[in-house]
């Protein structure tokens, strides 16, 4: 069996290149690379296509060239997306696929299609009001379009049972990183935010067969060398950053400071395993289900679901993990979690949850101001654990 | 702070038409109406985006669109109170000005209605025009492009408890994707096309169960058999501003977008713009100029920054420049009259709103775009690159670009916003349109 330690090597050098890991993946099978914006457009259909299904990372460089084609006052993910394509770095894509609706991804694709004119960039909006009656048909019918226009790029139909193969991998891929999640909330695996941000960003991008038995691996070994946890650590749900991956460095100070993370609703993280699609019948009506059923899994600010909340799943899933706190990973700049998220610090207030905004960006972080901040919000919530034993009776008695 | 204007003050630079003084009045009446809404009994639903104010208006529902009340609070530097009760909820600053002013009056609404228990307890200042919106009974979102409207819309239901039926209509941008893609043309068009007016007659639906009435069809004709008329006034008296001098510019547009756009569909919008087609029709007989001493034609990319609109008149105008059209006010409300054909309306009115001047992706948009600088000769372009209205600066850039290469003319760019005016930099606006005259001069000057 792979080493531990072996297999995060691995994980964590995709995350850092996705565009080398990508190339490597094209010399080496001489088939097509697919690249995806985020949130929504399902990957199974590139791969049942034969190609590999990537989804667009932000990448760690500064915004050189991408500043001719994009304003500033944008999420980190649009702007660094926007710098890659202007720089060539995207090169390595036949083609790039999207459906979603957030006006500054729009604005980016709009860039991206200018910055690389030979590059397919293929687009059916979604829609993105959940609960009308239309919503379903409608995302079959948007599906349908994206298939027929990915069938037209590759020259050939996208068969059936082809779809059916890729969704049971990728089926089982989520079902093993959900396991670890499991594994981790109930204490069977230590694994730190970072370690769990290798493993789902890394799905993003790699061969998913060959993803899959890395983390099946990493399933079978988690019970060796389980350290004991701290016992004083605070346990912490990290929410929030939907396009792009809180950087790393982030998460290990925030865990530095005393806390453990044991959950979170990060669109590299829960959010993108939380679904799985339906294996029987039309693929197309299981892809439309699956877009549905994964917004009620876990609720998104991108779109509009007046029957559920996602401030109330929040606070069902931190109580099934037995988080003490929350805190809220905002990518600067990102429109629908500043739309919503007055309504989770409402409801959060209300059921006396402690939880912290951190505002992220894409060049500069002020980690030791943030460190400052997440020491007074963790040592806040230690405190409170001081009122509630002084609050029950086996505190009065103590 | 912004620093104090350098240029000298002549007053009034800007020859402004006498005939959009009318739209102060009709713009005051109509609000006047709306806080009267409940004492009447009238229902009232809130929207943004589209103009889908023909359908609420037929129904005898008073229509109040988001925007349209967040300008009009920044035009009257009225927009503070609103802005801090956003501020207070916990919406940030980076978010649309528009969304956070008209939230801020839901908050505010709900604060001066809700029991002295609430967290929301106060009372309204007198002067606070922000607290006097009537709450809405619907809410109906049909935003075209900009992900920013439902969520928007659908940030006002929380606010208000998701006790407020809300219907939501979809319009989907127009990629361009197909060979046979263009302006108001091809299969994507079409479709999409089919698409929203499916939608907008389930709207219609939903209005009736909201009155408890049929819906009155033959009303609707004959408000767009108005809406038609005065598209078609406005769009002629546009077009006469290829004269030079121009006879009006985009700031005379910019006051006339209110009657266009969301004043009720009466004869009155009929009589504005035949009045204002008269006026202008007459200063291209006469020569008048809207800016005396015209030496400069300009384009202005952006949408339009409410709280300095008089002040960039007056500012354009003693540069001798004249803005003589816009991405804003050229390309949307009602753009496109022979699309609607009043006696089945539908179909044209959901037409009208997938041509919102930002829901078409770049090459549709920057072809059009150049083509109205083109048919104005226009010198250059200013870009008002509003902070919070990024469905304005997505394609800025790209515009530019092909303004450069495909006409040759200048461009600049200046930061600013719709509604809040902490983003707008007087200083760089100056410098920057500047130095885009003086590259002008010496280009004019190269060519003998």
């Amino acid at each position: 069996m792979t080493p531990r330690s072996e297999i995060f090597e691995v994980l964590a050098k995709v995350c850092a290149d996705p565009m080398g890991y990508a190339r490597a993946w094209k010399t080496r099978t001489g088939r097509r690379v697919i690249g995806s914006f985020p949130m929504n457009f399902p990957s199974e259909m590139a791969h049942a296509a034969g190609a590999l299904p990537l989804i667009i990372q932000e990448a760690e460089d500064p915004i050189t060239a991408g500043h001719g084609l994009l304003f500033p006052f944008y999420c980190g993910f649009t702007r660094s997306a926007v710098d890659q394509a202007a720089k060539g770095d995207l090169a390595v894509l036949d083609a790039i696929m999207f459906g979603d609706h957030c006006v500054q991804l729009l604005g980016a694709a709009d860039a991206v299609r200018v910055a690389l004119p030979d590059t397919r960039v293929i687009f059916f909006q979604l829609i993105s009001s959940m609960c009308d009656p239309w919503t379903l048909g409608r995302s079959k019918e948007s599906f349908e379009k994206l298939r027929f226009e990915l069938e037209d790029f590759i020259g050939e139909p996208v068969r059936d049972d082809a779809m059916r193969a890729s969704i049971a991998l990728f089926n089982r891929g989520r079902q093993a990183m959900r396991e670890l999640y499991r594994m981790r909330v109930e204490g069977r695996v230590a694994l730190t935010a970072r370690e769990m941000q290798y493993v789902v960003k890394s799905s993003m991008v790699m061969d998913r067969a060959e993803h899959l038995e890395l983390v099946e691996a990493l399933v079978a070994s988690a019970s060796e060398n389980l350290p004991q946890p701290e016992k004083r650590a605070v346990r912490l749900h990290l929410s929030g950053h939907f396009c792009q991956a809180p950087k790393p460095e982030l998460l290990d100070m925030i865990e530095g400071c005393g806390a453990i993370v044991v959950g979170d609703d990060l669109y590299h993280g829960y959010r993108y395993i939380s679904t799985d699609v339906g294996e029987e019948g039309n693929p197309m009506d299981s892809l439309a289900r699956w877009y549905l059923d994964r917004n009620t899994g876990v609720p998104c600010p991108t779109r509009v679901q007046n029957d559920v909340d996602w401030d109330a799943f929040l606070l069902d899933a931190m109580r099934k993990e037995s988080a003490e706190g929350m805190i809220v990973l905002m990518a600067k700049f990102c429109e629908p979690h500043m739309y919503y998220y007055p309504e989770v610090k409402e409801a959060f207030e209300k059921a006396g949850m402690p939880h912290l905004l951190i505002e992220t960006e894409h060049e500069s972080m002020a980690l030791e101001h943030m460190r400052t901040r997440v020491e007074s919000f963790l040592e806040l919530i230690k405190r409170r654990r001081g009122v509630a034993r002084a609050n029950t009776p086996e505190g009065e008695v103590a | 702070m912004n620093a104090p204007v350098t240029l000298p003050k002549p007053p009034g630079a800007a020859n402004k038409l006498k005939s959009t003084r009318m739209a102060g009045k009709l713009v005051n009446d109509y609000w006047e109406m709306v806080w009267r809404a409940k004492e009447e009994g009238k229902l009232v639903c809130w929207y943004e985006g589209s103009s889908i104010n023909p359908f609420l208006e037929a129904a005898d529902i008073v229509w109040v669109h988001g925007e349209a009340y967040s300008a009009m609070l920044a035009a009257r530097h009225q927009e503070g109170p609103a802005q801090a009760a956003a501020e207070e909820r916990g919406y940030l600053r980076e978010l649309c000005s528009y969304a956070r002013t008209h939230l801020g009056c839901a908050v505010n609404n709900q604060r001066h209605r809700n029991g002295s228990d609430s967290a929301f307890a106060d009372v309204p200042a007198d002067e606070d025009i922000s607290a006097k919106l009537p709450p809405p009974d619907m809410i109906i979102s049909a935003y075209a492009y900009c992900s920013t409207g439902q969520q928007w819309d659908e940030m006002t239901s929380r606010l208000f408890g998701k006790k407020i039926p809300i219907f939501n209509v979809s319009i989907p941008w127009i990629w361009a994707s197909g060979k046979d893609a263009g302006y108001c043309r091809g299969q994507e068009w079409e479709e999409t096309s089919r698409y929203v007016a499916r939608q907008l007659e389930e709207m219609v639906k939903f209005i009736e169960e909201q009155t408890g009435k049929p819906y009155p069809w033959d009303r609707l004709r004959e408000l767009m058999g108005n809406v038609k008329k005065a598209s078609e006034l406005r769009l002629e008296a546009m077009d006469m501003c290829r004269a030079k001098p121009a006879p009006a510019t985009l700031f005379d547009w910019s006051v006339s977008i209110a009657p266009i756009n969301q004043l009720p569909c009466t004869t009155d919008i009929v009589d504005y713009f035949t009045n204002v087609r008269n006026e202008v029709a007459e200063r291209v007989r006469t020569g008048e100029a809207a800016v005396p001493k015209e030496k400069y034609r300009l384009f202005f990319d952006g949408i339009m920054n409410w709280n300095k609109l008089g002040w960039l008149a007056e500012k354009f105008a003693r540069y001798d420049a004249a803005v003589v059209a816009g991405r804003y006010t050229h390309m949307a409300f009602w753009q496109e009259p022979d699309l609607i054909d009043p006696n089945n309306p539908v179909m044209g009115m959901g037409q009208n709103y997938l041509i919102c001047p930002n829901n078409h992706s770049s090459p549709i948009l920057i072809d059009l775009i150049m083509g109205l600088c083109e048919k104005y000769e226009v010198d250059g372009i200013v870009f008002h690159a509003t902070r919070t209205c990024r469905a304005f600066t997505n394609p800025m850039f790209m515009i530019a670009q092909e303004a450069t290469s495909r006409l040759g003319i200048q461009t600049t760019m200046f930061e600013g916003d719709v509604a809040d005016e902490t983003f707008y930099k007087d200083e760089l606006l100056n410098t920057r349109v500047e130095a885009m005259l003086e590259a002008i001069d010496q280009k004019r000057l190269s060519a003998f």
